[in-house]
């Protein structure tokens, strides 16, 4: 009866082509594998709550007035979602999957980085990658403001701010992306705009071509692979049903962190917040802007390039120009690289010291910046600081370097101490 | 044979003539529907604000811009000594007219500070800090290890002096907060006496 069933699908749709080709893939194994499946698992619960919450908000920033007291009409909308059965809860994970999905999109990212999957032939992922990288960046910063409350009022007043300090085009450009001079009656349909369709949209498209171009160049294998199957075939579990299974429950697992995380600790409570008004809150931005934050702090006032008969303040130096530096640098990681053969095995670590002692170097010069952010609270001076800034990460990628180097002597030594052949995978 | 050989080059002098045409009809085509394009952009530029710009004049009356006083003349009863409010010039409540009104002693004042702007040891400068244009606040005591008085930013701790003049002590702002002309009026409120002395809020990119 079944196979009946099945066999009048096969006759019209031509199923076990499918099946052989897809559902048959092999999926290698390592537990790191899974952040990128993490990542797009936030992307899908970000739409779902997302989806919920715009059939109650309003995007506007038109005052109106509810009981004898004026608020935005965006904010109060969302207040309005707190109220409704789950809506607060839908609201806080759509805002912790947010937070989920950056911090793990970078930790692919270094995964990527320092097991050398971004060499040839899978240079084209890793830019798509970066770009998925800013681009949810930007879904972050453009959604942080639509509650249109007093914090997220301030933190877009000085993103306005530093894209206004860029010369020349500077003050045309936030008043086009701001649609005028923040904080603009035009600017909430616009970043509305920006968040709920434009962005998506590119991160739907980018996060299709992303598996396309993998499913295509077929994915890097634990080194433990080598030799195990045929060359040109995969080690690992097929999609159908092991891998399907995991996935399954890697989203459901995932739903219900959130959901428990979201419930435990609120984030961004507006009603705590309030309206946007005359005064400023102390605001500090989401933590992957920290870095950007604490530059600037640590840029001395001082600080000018005069440059083609205009002048590049302090904000443009540490709110656009390093911070592009830095993104351009990453970009071209695997441009770097002179490698002709093709990378089918991860890299351990400790295979390119160098590639790994800049990479913890920069991890850690991120860190120092953005705990500079909390310089006030820490109660160290700026000074001490910017020293910190420079010192840290040249220390930190130094002494990678050196552990690397001794790491590989000692195990050399093991080796030939057992007086067996050096394996092929080193 | 001579027909024969003509036939050819009429064909390609036809062919020729039919793509420059075809370029025409391409290029005014493709022109014209840039220029429609442009105007279409022109509308994504942002709608006009409207109480944008309405700058502080000489008499505008200073009133609470918070509080449940908010919208109420201030005179110099209004604030402690050693306080600050924060005020908008009546009936112009923008960010960018925002004012930082503080009460402080008459005599302690140092040039720059305009000297003969202080009714009553009070001082008005612009609260929008010239960094990022966050809104500035006022130490109320003294702490350890800050000057004292000072007008800091929640933003970046900027600090400004307000006994001069506002002048940056500490932090990122490139410059002092500009200073508003400040008088009493004939009923004892508080009013500005002209725009402030300087522009205020953060300069755009390349100044
Ligand atoms: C929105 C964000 C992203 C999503 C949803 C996503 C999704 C995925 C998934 C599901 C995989 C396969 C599993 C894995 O290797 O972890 C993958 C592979 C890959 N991703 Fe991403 N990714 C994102 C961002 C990035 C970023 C920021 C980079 C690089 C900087 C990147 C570079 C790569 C590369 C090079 C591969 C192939 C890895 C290999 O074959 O070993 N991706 N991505
Ligand atoms: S906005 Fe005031 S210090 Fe940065």
């Amino acid at each position: 009866m079944q196979r009946q069933g099945l066999g009048w699908f096969e006759e019209r749709l031509g199923w076990s082509g499918f099946r052989e080709k897809f559902l048959d893939k092999a999926f290698p194994m390592h537990p790191s594998f899974f952040l990128g499946e993490i990542a797009l698992f936030s992307f899908v619960i970000l739409v779902i709550t997302g989806i919920y919450l715009l059939f109650s908000y309003e995007p506007s920033a038109q005052i109106i007035t509810v009981g004898g007291r004026s608020f935005p009409a965006a904010y109060h909308s969302v207040t309005q979602i707190d109220k409704q059965p789950f809506g607060l809860i839908v609201r806080q994970v759509h805002h912790w999957a947010a937070h989920l999905m950056i911090a793990v999109v970078i930790l692919h990212l270094l995964r990527v980085f320092f097991t050398g999957a971004f060499k040839k032939p899978r240079e084209i992922n890793w830019v798509i990658g970066i770009l998925l990288l800013l681009i949810t960046v930007m879904a972050g910063f453009t959604g942080y403001l639509l509650p249109y409350d007093a914090f997220s009022v301030t933190a877009s007043g000085i993103g306005y701010q530093i894209a206004a300090s860029i010369p020349w085009i500077g003050v045309a450009l936030a008043k086009f992306v701001f649609a005028g001079q923040f904080p603009a009656i035009g600017t909430i349909p616009r970043f509305f705009g920006y968040h709920v369709v434009i962005i998506p949209l590119l991160l739907i498209g980018l996060i299709g071509l992303h598996l396309l171009v993998m499913i295509k160049q077929k994915h890097t294998e634990p080194s433990s692979s080598r030799g195990r199957v045929a060359p040109g075939r995969l080690l690992g579990i097929p999609l159908w049903p092991q891998q399907t299974s995991l996935m399954v429950m890697l989203f459901l697992l995932m739903t219900g962190g959130l959901l428990l995380i979201a419930s435990i600790f609120p984030v961004h409570p507006i009603e705590l917040y309030g309206p946007p008004g005359p005064q400023t809150p102390t605001v500090k931005p989401d933590w992957y802007f920290l870095w950007v934050f604490g530059l600037l702090k640590l840029i001395p006032g001082w600080l000018e390039i005069h440059l083609g008969g205009t002048v590049l303040d302090p904000e443009v130096i540490g709110g656009i120009l390093l911070p592009s530096l830095l993104i351009l640098l990453i970009f071209l990681v695997p441009f770097l690289n002179r490698t002709r053969e093709r990378q089918n095995y991860l890299e351990p670590v400790t295979k390119h010291p160098l590639r790994t002692s800049i990479g913890t170097g920069v991890l850690m010069l991120l860190l120092t910046l953005s705990a500079a952010a909390y310089q006030e609270v820490l109660d160290i001076s700026l000074a001490i600081f910017r020293l910190a800034a420079v010192l840290l990460p040249l220390l930190v990628g130094i002494a990678t370097y050196l552990a690397i180097r001794l790491f590989r002597g000692w195990r050399s030594k093991t080796i030939k101490r057992a007086r067996e052949p050096l394996s092929s995978d080193r | 044979m001579a027909e024969e050989h003509e036939r050819p080059e009429h064909t390609h002098q036809a062919g020729m003539r039919r793509r420059t045409l075809l370029r025409w009809v391409v290029g005014v085509g493709a022109f014209s529907s840039l220029a429609a394009l442009a105007s279409v952009l022109g509308t994504v530029k942002p709608p006009q604000t409207a109480q944008r710009g309405e700058k502080i004049k000489a008499g505008d009356v200073l009133v609470f811009a918070l509080g449940q006083n908010k919208g109420a003349p201030l005179t110099p009863t209004s604030i402690v000594p050693q306080q600050a409010v924060l005020a908008f010039p009546q009936g112009k409540a923008v960010q960018d007219n925002l004012i930082i009104l503080i009460n402080l002693r008459r005599s302690q004042f140092i040039p720059p500070t305009h000297l003969n702007w202080l009714p009553d040891g009070y001082v008005a400068y612009s609260a929008i800090c010239t960094h990022l244009g966050c809104t500035v606040g006022f130490s109320h005591e003294p702490m350890p290890g800050v000057p004292y008085p000072h007008i800091h930013c929640p933003c970046h701790q900027g600090m400004y002096n307000p006994l001069a003049g506002a002048e940056v002590v500490a932090g990122p702002p490139p410059r002092p907060l500009p200073q508003l002309p400040l008088v009493l009026n004939a009923k004892g409120e508080l009013v500005a006496d002209g725009p402030f002395d300087g522009p205020v809020g953060p300069l755009p990119g390349g100044r």
